[in-house]
């Protein structure tokens, strides 16, 4: 059964629908602070993942490039990082 | 009146005492300017995600206080003209706080500091009225815990395979 059917196109495949940790998670803020919970939102490369990906809602994703972006500028994390060999 | 927080990156090769000089420093700015002081949170020695000044470790400080527009821009201008300071970044955290709110906040800080080491002195003074009794507990729990740890451990590791 695909929830997700559309169409003739026999082939879409129903996606779990993505939650936003930070709004399900109320203790978990979002702090440039902490490189490590920030990390879990950047590619190897250093790039923030989409939301689209990630399942973030809006207002927590605008929350998070903010304090990704200042956790570079005081170099927690990479502008660019290096993808693992 | 406005609060900040400001981080500071500076030499890791920097003596203690030097250091606290550039603390200082920066405190007396705050006080120059009509700012509030509220408090220094060292993180210490950190690798960094990139270099700064072809170093890889810095020391991490964040200086939390109140204070105006002009402060921070006073503030900034002389942590760029010191060398020992290799990188900053000052962030708004809230618009609106009064002097008064911010002294309450100290105190509050103070307060929770000064109950946390009572409480820590009061943990000491019954650890030091319970010697006897409590070594004696110490020796006759300590054979149980120790022949209960090796099968669970064992357990765990046979989880792990799975």
């Amino acid at each position: 059964m695909y929830k997700g059917q559309r169409g003739d196109s026999k082939n879409r495949f129903y996606q779990r629908r993505k939650i936003c940790r930070f709004c399900v998670d109320n203790g978990m803020d979002i702090d440039y602070k902490s490189p490590k919970a920030l990390k879990q939102f950047i590619t190897e490369r250093g790039k923030i993942i989409p939301r689209r990906i990630t399942g973030t809602c809006a207002k927590h994703q605008r929350k998070l490039s903010l304090a990704i972006k200042q956790s570079r500028q005081i170099a927690l994390l990479p502008f660019v990082g290096r993808p693992p060999q | 009146m406005r609060k900040y927080e400001t981080v500071v990156i500076s030499d890791p090769d920097l003596q203690d005492q030097t250091r606290t000089e550039l603390f200082d420093k920066i405190r007396n700015i705050i006080a120059r300017e009509n700012g509030i002081f509220l408090n220094l949170d060292e993180w210490g020695s950190k690798k960094m995600a990139y270099e700064i000044r072809k170093k890889l470790r810095g020391h991490y400080a964040c200086l939390t206080y109140g204070g105006t527009g002009d402060l921070v821009k006073e503030l900034e201008r002389n942590l760029r003209l010191t060398d020992d300071v290799m990188k900053f970044m000052t962030i708004l955290i809230s618009d609106a706080v009064t002097a008064e709110s911010l002294a309450q906040e100290l105190k509050d800080a103070e307060d929770a500091k000064a109950a946390a080491a009572d409480a820590a002195q009061a943990a000491d003074t019954t650890k030091d009225t319970e010697t006897d009794p409590g070594t004696q507990v110490q020796e006759s729990g300590s054979d149980e815990p120790a022949a209960e740890t090796v099968p669970e451990t064992a357990e765990t590791v046979t989880d792990d395979k799975n």
